[in-house]
């Protein structure tokens, strides 16, 4: 049991993990993921197929394999993160007399100066014991690794938890309407633009977010790597369309009510006579006799828009071509086609503020951890009449060398290349 | 003219790295001393050309292939310059004048027109994002540099005990300390951009993928060295292994394995 939980927590079973981590991240990237069967006949004949689909490697990050090197990974950080507590109490002190209990590298009493000088310059605590100076430096750094380890155990865990935790709702929503989430809450889009005021590419939907409770944010512009927060929910601009757009006017009473056509609809009144949208075409070509040939659109754009619909009416259907600006009357309906309208694709996201709060703050804590464990690694230096010792829990050659440089010896300009 | 300003820069790298070779191997000091002067001649051109794009496009030159490249020679440059006025040993030019020479030709190669900023682009995290991923870079280029030098000195018979093989070593172990830690800010500013754009702080990416693959070759480089006490030969072969995973991340995902990163 000894044996197996010191596995556990040693740096071996870290290295196994942390290798398995990047075959499995290397696979990931180099085969195509969440592809279909027939994708994967195709890229790599038949065989090498069903090898990639057998062992998971279509979707390596969700399987079970990685999921359980990911939570191993975090056990190791968590034993090896708790051990490393009960190692920092007093290792100042340690590191102090290990300093000066350590066989002393003998220097002239010049050298000394020197040495004295060096540090006192370099600002370092200094305190006489035995006497000799004891210089102190970047006691923090004994946290260095501990607070490295936990950083990165705290990122994955709430990162995890942050990636496995978050509501996703992906929906379109024409201007001038909203859609109403399951909670309750409401999004409403006020107006969506392609381009901004210069013609640059831009796009950018003015919403508002309404929750359940009935508190509403401003309206508020947001684009690509500028989304709306308010309380729990986040809205992204995530993509965008191009709709038909047609005026519906009741004959009769006068009521109109425009329309966007995103997909096959029949607009009717009575149910039986009405025009049947069927698709909205970027632009055409027209023959010396006439004849139309229309043209989808490729990259969003609807220069020459044309409506492609089925006028039905007493029994009967006729294919028409409708351009914006023209009209129809069906049925007792005036149906007038107006030029497209683009609109965006929203992406909704329902988040808890606490576990985004911890993820910053893992984010926070690990940059400074490895900031501490990096560059202000803890060392003594105690310097007497007999020589100076150096003691750090660290490679020290920096140091060590810089003292070299400081004694003047060692450095030899027949070494300089 | 701007662009004759990065050729010339380029030039003037490829003038630093023939000097400070034939000065090394001649064991000639005025070349060697003549390099470094024509090195850092060649950086001031590189920040000029580098100034006047930013200028030119309204942004920091960082939004492509030739302009990351650009950035990550320079940042090689910058880092070599530092050194050598710290440390005033001549194989700090040795290392750093090639690694800026050939990523800045690298640079050479790639579609220079200044394109306006695609809109996932414009974000208040573009410069920290890939300002740190240049430095990052450029820090263990110079590490696998040292790593390059390091054994061809040990070839050659160089006491492995020598002050400047020790110097050596440890810098590249140094380089790889920083070049970990922006790495690390990297992929963390690159995760809460992510969200800002796309809504999810990790996708799979392939780009993302290979700077994680990087960030756990160097995490194990580091426990190695730190725990393991490797040093000398062992760490200067393990330096440029890495250094292909961090080229492969610069270049090679771009190439052969596209993705949200494609425009990099």
């Amino acid at each position: 049991m000894k044996k197996m939980f010191a596995f556990l927590r040693s740096m071996t079973f870290g290295m196994i993990l942390l290798c398995g981590v990047l075959l499995c991240s290397f696979a990931g990237s180099m085969i195509p993921q969440q592809q279909t069967a027939m994708h994967y006949v195709n890229l790599y004949g038949e065989r090498p197929a069903m090898a990639i689909l057998a062992l998971g490697l279509d979707d390596v990050f969700s399987q079970p394999y990685f999921i359980a090197l990911m939570a191993a990974l975090c056990l190791n950080l968590l034993l090896c993160s708790v051990l490393r507590v009960r190692s920092l109490r007093g290792a100042s002190e340690r590191l102090r007399r290990r300093a000066l209990e350590a066989k002393a590298v003998p220097i002239s009493a010049e050298q000394a100066q020197a040495l004295h000088a060096h540090f006192t310059g370099r600002r370092w605590r200094q305190a006489q014991e035995d006497g000799r100076t004891v210089f102190s430096a970047h006691m923090i750094g004994h946290y260095g690794s501990f607070l490295t380890h936990l950083s990165l155990l705290m990122l994955l865990v709430v990162g995890g938890l942050v990636l496995a935790g978050a509501e996703v709702i992906d929906r379109t929503v024409m201007p001038g309407s909203f859609i109403e989430l399951d909670d309750g809450a409401r999004v409403s889009v006020q107006d969506f633009r392609i381009e901004d005021e210069t013609g640059r590419l831009d796009f950018m939907s003015t919403v508002q977010i309404t929750a359940p409770d009935g508190r509403q944010s401003a309206w508020t512009p947001i684009r690509v790597n500028e989304p709306l927060r308010f309380g729990a929910y986040k809205v992204y601009q995530q993509t965008y369309g191009t709709a038909g757009s047609v005026r519906v006017t009741n004959e009769a009473t006068g009521g109109s009510e425009a329309v966007a056509l995103t997909e096959p609809v029949f607009l009717t009144l009575d149910g039986v006579n009405g025009v049947f949208f069927q698709m909205l075409y970027a632009g055409y070509i027209q023959d010396a006799e006439g004849n139309f040939t229309l043209i989808g659109s490729t990259d969003g754009e609807y220069d020459d828009p044309v409506y492609d619909v089925r006028v039905i009416a007493e029994g009967e259907t006729t294919a028409v071509l409708a351009f914006p600006g023209d009209e129809l009357s069906v049925g007792g309906v005036r149906f007038a086609f107006e030029a497209p309208v683009a609109y965006p694709g929203l992406r909704i996201k329902r988040q808890s503020g606490v576990l985004l709060g911890a993820l910053y703050a893992s984010f926070v804590l690990i940059t400074a951890a490895l900031y501490v464990c990096f560059f202000l690694r803890p060392v003594c230096v105690a310097v007497g009449d007999e020589g100076y010792a150096l003691a750090s829990p660290k490679q020290q050659m920096g140091l060590q060398l810089e003292i070299e440089g400081v004694l003047g010896v060692s450095v030899k300009e027949g070494e300089k290349r | 003219m701007r662009d004759a300003c990065f050729f010339g820069a380029l030039i003037v790298y490829f003038a630093a790295t023939a000097l400070q070779m034939i000065g090394v191997a001649l064991r000639r000091r005025k070349a060697v001393s003549a390099a470094e002067k024509v090195f850092v001649a060649g950086l001031a051109l590189h920040t000029i050309y580098s100034v006047w794009r930013g200028v030119e496009a309204g942004r920091l030159p960082l939004a492509n292939q030739f302009e990351f490249a650009s950035g990550f020679g320079w940042a090689c440059a910058v880092l070599g310059v530092f050194l050598h006025a710290r440390m005033k040993q001549d194989w700090v030019l040795t290392v750093s004048a090639p690694a800026a020479f050939l990523v800045t030709s690298y640079a050479a190669f790639q579609p220079m027109e200044i394109k306006e900023l695609m809109p996932a682009l414009r974000s208040t995290w573009f410069g920290l994002h890939i300002g740190s991923a240049a430095f990052s870079y450029a820090a263990f280029a110079i590490a696998g540099g040292l790593g390059v030098y390091y054994l061809f000195k040990l070839s050659k018979g160089e006491d492995p005990a020598s002050h400047a093989m020790r110097q050596a070593d440890y810098m590249a172990y140094r380089m790889i300390c920083l070049g970990f830690l922006l790495l690390t800010v990297v992929i963390l500013s690159g995760a809460i951009w992510a969200e800002q754009a796309w809504s999810s702080w990790w996708s799979w990416d392939p780009k993302e993928t290979w700077a994680l693959i990087t960030w756990i070759i160097y995490a194990i480089y580091l426990h190695q060295r730190l725990r393991m006490n490797w040093q000398g030969k062992r760490m200067a072969i393990l330096a440029i292994i890495s250094l292909i995973s961090v080229l492969f991340t610069f270049a090679g995902v771009n190439i052969l394995l596209p993705g949200l990163h494609s425009y990099a």
